[in-house]
């Protein structure tokens, strides 16, 4: 392998890498606070990304229920991206209050809250396809306005051409690690969300309101869900409404990998899924969804806590 | 009758296979380990015997022999029970959720194996595989025992000392590592157990279905065979037995309700398109309404009572 393939790859990597390490966020902020994985999160991803494709104005195929219907609007591709995630965010919301508030209530067992979470995922993945059908949606070629198909990183005498789009994911990607970053480790709305990930009931018994808090990590958690669906979904395209449900499971490595809970650890664990990937030698790129999972699998054996996670006190 | 016979046939097969999917996720379940691994399992069981019966048995008759039908069946066991063995023996030192992710990962890692070696026949899959029996009600004579045993062996399992274990697990695993039962070996035993259920019913699922692809093993088989168990009630072994019947008929059911007449044309085409969508409904409010289950212990407790006086 040469040195501008190497380069090539690695930019490439770091751009999907941030993309699953945005999304794997998502699942961290709900497992820190809750203690379970929210399997809804990757049709929420999807969602995202038919959010943002039908404020673009995009129209709908033949065989749904809307049927050639669009949107009266044609927003841009930046103001589209923040409202469909908004949107992603609040169905979010809702989700956990369907799905997720009346089993804590009861104090359930967390495995029926996982199920009850992968129901909410039936229902969205099947309602997308009645609603719009199973097609391949493609962004309007203009979705990133006059920028150049590719930027050079290289010398004009050795080029090391990139996507922009990559470019542009990466750059959108970093910005919301920063602000979120810093939202949580700053602002007093973070610190409150960090108490209640420590402990909920003394939480609640220092004044804060752990439920408002928790509606505020479900939608911060699916607005991150729905925006890494409109970045995969802008630079590849949507592929059906299954096309969150293999990303979903991907973030599931991301995250045991980095360690479960850790919000370091899913950024790590997504950069080192995105490289590892994009080095898989071409002749066997067809093992490429392989790799993350056996990755895990080894993980999983040989460092059950992840990278950066915390291995778990087993009480009596 | 036979009219009836040579309708639902086929249903009535895929019911019976559906509920004995059921019970292979249901008996990890009995020690407490949430694993999602039958599809992957199973997928490995069908694709075991459509490679045996297409390139090993070659046949000339027009019918499959039946007793090759058995002999597949134990090597798809048996090769099902030793991979369970080895992906158990590790995974099995994972709790709850890492358990589940764990099998998850294993199931996809086999997908993509089998969507691009050669043997498995590539995204294709391997089609014409032999039919042992004219019709497909006729595959009852296989299917009817086999669930009839295994539904027999949980339910005496349930009731001697290793299925007691499994239950002590269950509830507290520090505590009955305390009363002296080895936690590590009666997991793995209750994976394996699944393992080889969940390899024996792909092998006659795949003569049945006569065609076998990478889409029988996918996260979705997952979910489903997670539902037959949840929601049916995964405390008694009859709660998977009954939850396979039921969800597998449920489609053909609402598609019935949608044909009778006198339904808002809205309604109909719902119930007939959507029909996922309700299943997905039935899984959040199951899991939320009954927490146990439609079968609980307690249900057939009360039907032996005047028995017990």
């Amino acid at each position: 392998m040469n040195l501008t393939l190497f380069f090539q790859q690695f930019l490439n990597g770091l751009s999907i890498g941030s993309v699953y390490a945005i999304f794997a966020l998502g699942y961290t902020l709900v497992f820190s606070i809750l203690g379970i994985i929210n399997f809804a999160h990757g049709a929420i991803f999807t969602l995202g990304a038919y959010f943002t494709y039908a404020l673009m104005g995009g129209a709908f195929g033949l065989n749904g229920l809307l049927a050639n219907a669009s949107l009266p609007v044609q927003l841009p591709f930046a103001l589209a991206l923040i409202l469909g995630s908004t949107l992603a965010g609040l169905i979010g919301v809702v989700i956990e209050r369907i799905a997720f508030r009346p089993l804590r209530r009861r104090g359930a067992d967390p495995l029926l809250t996982v199920v009850s979470s992968l129901g909410v995922a039936v229902v969205i993945v099947n309602l997308i396809q009645y609603l719009v059908g199973a097609e391949i949606y493609t962004f309007p070629a203009s979705t990133y306005g006059n920028l150049p198909a590719a930027i050079n990183f290289g010398t004009a005498a050795q080029p090391i051409p990139v996507r922009s789009v990559q470019v542009v994911i990466f750059g959108v990607s970093v910005v919301i690690l920063t602000l979120l970053t810093y939202g949580i480790n700053a602002t007093k709305y973070g610190k409150a969300m960090r108490a209640v990930a420590e402990d909920a009931t003394t939480a609640s018994l220092l004044g804060i309101n752990v439920d408002r808090f928790i509606v505020l990590t479900f939608f911060v958690s699916s607005f991150l869900g729905g925006l890494a669906g409109t970045l995969v979904g802008s630079s590849v395209s949507i592929a059906g409404p299954y096309f969150g449900i293999v990303f979903g499971l991907k973030g599931l490595a991301v995250i045991v990998l980095g360690g479960l809970g850790s919000i370091p650890g899913a950024v790590l664990g997504g950069l080192v899924i995105g490289l590892v990937e994009a080095f898989v030698p071409s002749d066997y790129s067809a093992y490429k969804d392989a790799v993350a999972f056996g990755l895990l699998f080894i993980m999983l054996l040989v460092r059950p806590q992840g990278l950066l996670g915390r291995s778990a006190l087993q009480k009596v | 009758m036979a009219d009836f016979f040579s309708t639902y046939g086929f249903l009535l097969v895929s019911m019976l296979l559906g509920a004995m999917l059921g019970l292979s996720l249901y008996l990890p379940l009995m020690a407490g380990q949430l694993s999602l691994a039958s599809p992957g399992f199973y997928a490995l069981g069908g694709y075991t015997a459509a490679i045996l019966s297409t390139k090993v048995f070659q046949m000339s008759g027009s019918l499959f022999p039946l007793p090759l039908l058995v002999v597949e069946m134990l090597v798809a066991g048996v090769v099902c029970g030793i991979l369970g063995l080895m992906v158990g023996i590790p995974a099995l030192r994972l709790r709850g959720i890492y358990l589940a992710i764990a099998t998850i990962a294993f199931v996809e890692v086999l997908r993509v194996l089998s969507l691009n070696l050669e043997i498995t026949g590539g995204a294709v899959g391997i089609f014409g595989i032999p039919q042992p029996f004219q019709t497909p009600i006729e595959y009852l004579w296989i299917v009817l025992p086999l669930l009839l045993l295994s539904a027999w062996f949980v339910y005496r399992l349930e009731r001697i000392r290793v299925g007691r274990a499994f239950t002590a697990i269950r509830e507290d695993e520090l505590a009955a590592d305390a009363m002296g039962i080895n936690p590590t070996y009666h997991k793995v035993l209750a994976f394996t157990l699944g393992a080889i259920l969940a390899g024996v019913v792909g092998a006659v699922s795949a003569h049945f279905l006569n065609t076998w692809n990478a889409r029988q093993g996918t996260f979705d088989a997952s979910i489903i065979y997670l539902t037959f168990v949840l929601i049916g009630g995964s405390r008694t072994w009859a709660g998977p037995v009954l939850g396979g019947v039921a969800f597998t008929a449920l489609p053909e059911v609402l598609r019935a309700i949608a044909d009778t007449s006198g339904l808002p044309l809205w309604l109909g085409q719902f119930l007939r398109d959507g029909r996922l969508i309700i299943f997905g409904l039935l899984i959040v409010a199951g899991t939320i309404f009954f927490p146990q289950g439609l079968v609980t212990p307690a249900l057939l407790r009360r039907k032996r009572q005047p028995f017990s006086k």
